[in-house]
């Protein structure tokens, strides 16, 4: 209870503090019109406060509460003054007396530690240089503000650089009050000088600075945990060395990373075509390209580009080229291969599954149960979903218990059906009354033009035949011949070791998230396919296959694209599931984890901010395009 | 013989056409059962017992009883959820809570700001401005993650070139292993996401309204809470939903930032040190990762309209 109690607390006063401070800013540039003098306290008590604040941090001044409290007061009370003091000399006056008087106030306050001791030389420098600087800005705006408030406003920094922070500190006491001082005297003149401001002057601080305040808050946080950070990053991956003693080294940790044979591996090369997958993706692009030649050749669905693309010769090829991908990615092995492996899996059958969905699910009856089914994944955390997936799919038991993954399950069934007689022939016979039909149904679709229906039967019964061989030769499944009795017993897949094939099961606990995501976004582009375009097409004759392939695919490419881009940034840093379901074991290693493991385990932050910089060169591409998409939209 | 004439005439022909276009609703309700399997499991499977869990899969779970399990069984949701047993689940759900409460609502004021900025107030360099900081949204997490847990545990500090002092800007705020620092780290993060998605909807606001307050003598400020405001109601709920479930759902902050300190882990993290086990417990697992999963299931079936917003904003023109 204490534990909510204190958390309650901790988030109203964030909320609180944060609305504060926001409205009270946006209030207080709303006195700058007319009570200007308010205002002026308000900035010049602040001004006071942060520059002691500062002072403070650095444990440069004795007893900080006080002393800091006496700065803000003093600052309010200049600002107040200066809000109504409008004659030059007067407010020359007033800026020199609260300036010096808070330059004696620092510096007594400093302590032994930041005592300056004056070198002339460095003075001399810093004074010419603010001078000079003051000079220069003078020139660059065109003497649109007084030579007088800038050269001032250089000299104090001048000053500043040259007296104190150039110097020793090992000086006295009169030397720290004495630079304290001038220091004052310097910034009070500045100060001093700067007009008072007219009506009019007044009133467009008010709204001239409100694109500031509205801005600075995520400016600064973009700033903050963004920009300065990935600068900070790029030059820790220069660093070799422990956390609190790194020096420079080049490019040393990148060295180590390209040549580290667990990160990119490419000995095992050849054996991909010693592998079937690689015949059969050969084989399957072969076929679905001649069978699309073939049947552009022969009229139909061609459209005169001699090349009938279809569900059918689509899915051939697609097939073909995800097992031509997978058989190159089992070969190549290491983190970033596993890490483009991801990318081309899960873009791949996400974008494929989404649009698939979308588009099954455009003309059906309970579009909307269906779609939020498929949906709901996305809110389930990472964390969660690899739980799941670890527990109730993948989890496999001795093969004396029974199985209680839903793959093993079914794995180890169809193994016990293709080692009996009986039901391995039932399977077969029953499998090859769907080829038959299926075939049928090609016949009819060839007869009545429709080489569409034909190519998707060719592309069924591939797989189907294949598994009536697999039934009746080899066996499929998860049973072996026990190695004394040769009685077949079961053999289930322990889905998070075995390697090559354990990403692929990770990748697919993330395409069952990702496939929503793609979905949803698919299914609006559909729905925004202006409808006469579709009926157009449909009066001309077109075939449902063909108003797909020839009108709707192509008015939704460009979003395709966007959902690729935006699956490859989320699919490039993936963490949560390698982390939770293997922690990068078992040759599934990520560059996420990767990343995460060398940095805050073994607190190696230069290979760790290396390796993050790689994660950032891989999403560099998609950045410029992204710009060049807002450029075209926004700037025509 | 014409193209689409056969199926009309033939009793046979007419009966394959319809089946064929029965396929795919058949095929995306297979999908759809498929795609429910796991969660459903999870769901059975946390009401079973130990022993029923290890023994059988979750469809036979109608015959735990017969078997002398009880089934539905509550125990592993009491243990789950019990002070000691899991290293404070309860605990981590109250922080879970605390995160994305704030991370959600500082992220939406911040960038409502922007967003208003960038589409209503006329500046030098405006479109640049808006393109730069909504391009950031592809910067990943992990470039990030070193300095700011540097500057949580160290503080910020600056060394000046030349004369070679190092000047402290923010102290050692002892900000590593807080919730606060989550927020901080959330916030920035969540900014580029956020203007683009607000700026699309209130740029599209109709300009008459701003004329005619600002005619009547009203500045940007209070246009901005008396009509910007409520008017952008619809997508300030679609990012506050996909806001709370990015931060409820988050490991990898909370892991980095919080790290070893257990009274501030949120929920994610526990789970997940709890599934790093792989011991007496992994029953418990399935209870563990519902009760995390159930707030963003009931978050996304009560609010799903503005979820699928947030999530289809920007990427469909139109």
């Amino acid at each position: 209870m204490d534990r909510v109690i204190a958390v309650v607390i901790g988030v109203v006063l964030a909320l609180g503090l944060s609305a504060i401070v926001f409205i009270g800013i946006n209030k207080l540039f709303d006195l700058s019109e007319k009570r200007f003098a308010i205002f002026n306290a308000v900035i010049g008590g602040v001004s006071g406060f942060v520059v002691f604040a500062l002072l403070w941090g650095n444990q440069m001044i004795v007893s900080p509460e006080i002393v800091t409290l006496m700065a803000t007061l003093i600052g309010a009370a200049t600002g107040f003054a200066l809000g109504l003091v409008k004659t030059r000399s007067g407010r020359l006056a007033v800026g020199v007396a609260g300036g010096l008087t808070l330059g004696l106030v620092a510096g007594s306050a400093t302590r032994s530690i930041a005592w300056p001791s004056i070198d002339p030389v460095a003075v001399v420098v810093g004074v010419a240089l603010g001078a000079g600087f003051g000079a220069l800005h003078w020139v660059i705006t065109r003497r649109r503000h007084s030579a007088r408030v800038l050269i001032l406003a250089w000299l104090s920094v001048g000053w500043l650089f040259g007296a104190w922070l150039a110097a020793d500190l090992d000086g006295s006491k009169a030397e720290v009050v004495f630079v304290a001082a001038v220091l004052g005297l310097l910034v009070g003149a500045w100060i001093g000088s700067v007009p008072y401001p007219d009506r009019l002057t007044r009133a467009s601080i008010a709204t001239g600075s409100r694109k500031y305040i509205f801005l600075a808050p995520a400016m600064f946080f973009i700033a903050a945990t963004l920009l300065v950070p990935l600068g900070r990053t790029i030059w820790l991956g220069f660093l070799t060395g422990t956390p609190t003693k790194l020096e420079f080294s080049g490019l040393e940790n990148y060295v180590s990373i390209f040549t580290d044979s667990g990160i990119i591996d490419v000995s095992d090369w050849t054996s991909i075509f010693t592998g079937r997958l690689f015949w059969s993706a050969v084989l399957l692009v072969v076929v679905g390209v001649g069978l699309g030649r073939w049947l552009g050749r022969s009229g139909g669905t061609g459209l005169g580009t001699g090349f009938s693309l279809s569900a059918g010769t689509g899915m051939l090829i697609g097939v073909g080229v995800i097992l031509g991908g997978f058989a190159f990615f089992t070969v190549i092995r290491g983190t970033i291969p596993n890490n483009l492996w991801w990318i081309f899996s899960v873009t791949v059958f996400s974008v494929g599954l989404g649009l698939a969905i979308a588009v099954l699910a455009d003309r059906s009856k309970g579009e909307n149960a269906a779609k939020s089914l498929i949906f709901l994944p996305l809110a389930i955390s990472f964390v969660g979903a690899s739980i799941i997936w670890r527990g109730p799919m993948y989890t496999a038991r001795p093969p004396s218990q029974d199985q209680t993954g839903v793959f093993n399950a079914i794995w180890v069934q169809v193994g016990e059906w293709s080692t009996s007689d009986t039901s391995s022939l039932v399977i077969s016979l029953g499998l090859l009354v769907i080829v038959a039909f299926a075939g049928y149904i090609g016949l009819r679709g060839w007869q009545s033009g429709n080489n569409a229906i034909l190519a998707g039967s060719v592309a069924i019964n591939l797989a189907l035949v294949w598994l009536v061989y697999r039934f009746l030769g080899p066996g499929i499944g998860g049973v072996i011949p026990d190695p004394i009795t040769g009685e077949p017993i079961p053999d289930p897949v322990i889905f998070l070791t075995s390697n090559p094939w354990n990403n692929f099961w990770m990748m697919l606990v993330f395409i069952w998230i990702q496939t929503g995501f793609a979905m949803v976004i698919f299914s609006a582009a559909i729905k925004a396919v202006p409808d006469d375009l579709l009926e157009a097409a449909r009066i001309d004759g077109a075939t449902e296959s063909q108003t797909f392939w020839k009108v709707t695919v192509p008015q939704i490419f460009p979003t395709i694209g966007v959902v690729a881009t935006t699956l490859i940034v989320t699919v490039l840093k993936v963490f949560d599931i390698p982390k939770v379901m293997t922690n990068g074991n078992f040759d599934t290693q990520v560059l996420a984890n990767e990343m995460w493991q060398r940095a805050f385990t073994e607190l190696n932050f230069g290979l760790g901010s290396a390796l993050a910089v790689v994660i950032f060169l891989g999403v560099l591409p998609i950045m410029y395009l992204n710009i060049r998409r807002m450029q075209r939209e926004r700037l025509g | 013989m014409t193209a689409l004439s056969p199926n009309v005439r033939r009793p046979l022909g007419d009966r394959i056409y319809k089946f064929l276009r029965s396929i795919p609703t058949w095929i995306l309700w297979i999908l759809v059962i498929m795609w429910t399997i796991p969660t459903t499991g999870l769901f059975i499977n946390s009401l079973r017992t130990r022993d029923a869990q290890r023994s059988s899969a979750f469809w036979m779970a109608w015959q735990d009883n017969a078997n002398g399990q009880q089934f539905p069984t509550l125990e592993n949701y009491q243990a789950v959820l019990g002070a000691e047993a899991t290293g404070g689940l309860t605990n981590g759900l109250i922080n879970s809570a605390a995160i994305a409460i704030v991370a959600t609502i500082i992220p939406i004021a911040i960038a409502a700001f922007a967003a208003y900025a960038f589409a209503w107030i006329d500046f030098k360099g405006r479109e640049w401005w808006f393109i730069g900081t909504v391009a950031l949204l592809a910067v990943p997490t992990q470039t990030s993650l070193i300095p700011l847990l540097q500057a949580y545990s160290r503080g910020v500090h600056v060394t000046i070139p030349i004369i070679d002092k190092t000047l402290t800007l923010i102290p050692d705020a002892g900000l590593a292993g807080t919730i606060p620092a989550v927020w901080l780290t959330h916030t920035g993060f969540a900014l580029p996401f956020a203007i683009f998605l607000l700026h699309n909807y209130i740029a599209g606001l109709p300009k008459d309204i701003f004329e005619s307050a600002y005619i009547d003598g009203a500045d940007h400020f209070k246009i901005f809470y008396k009509l910007v405001i409520p008017l952008s109601f619809p997508v300030l709920a679609a990012f506050a939903i996909f806001q709370f479930l990015w931060t409820w759902n988050d490991y990898l902050i909370a892991l980095t930032m919080i790290g070893g300190n257990r009274d501030a882990l949120p929920a994610t993290v526990v789970v997940a040190s709890l599934a790093g086990e792989f011991g007496l417990r992994e029953h418990l697992l399935t209870a563990g990762a519902f009760v995390i999963t159930i707030v963003p299931l009931i978050v996304f079936f009560a609010l799903q309209r503005f979820f699928v917003r947030g999530v289809t904003a920007g990427s469909v023109k139109g």
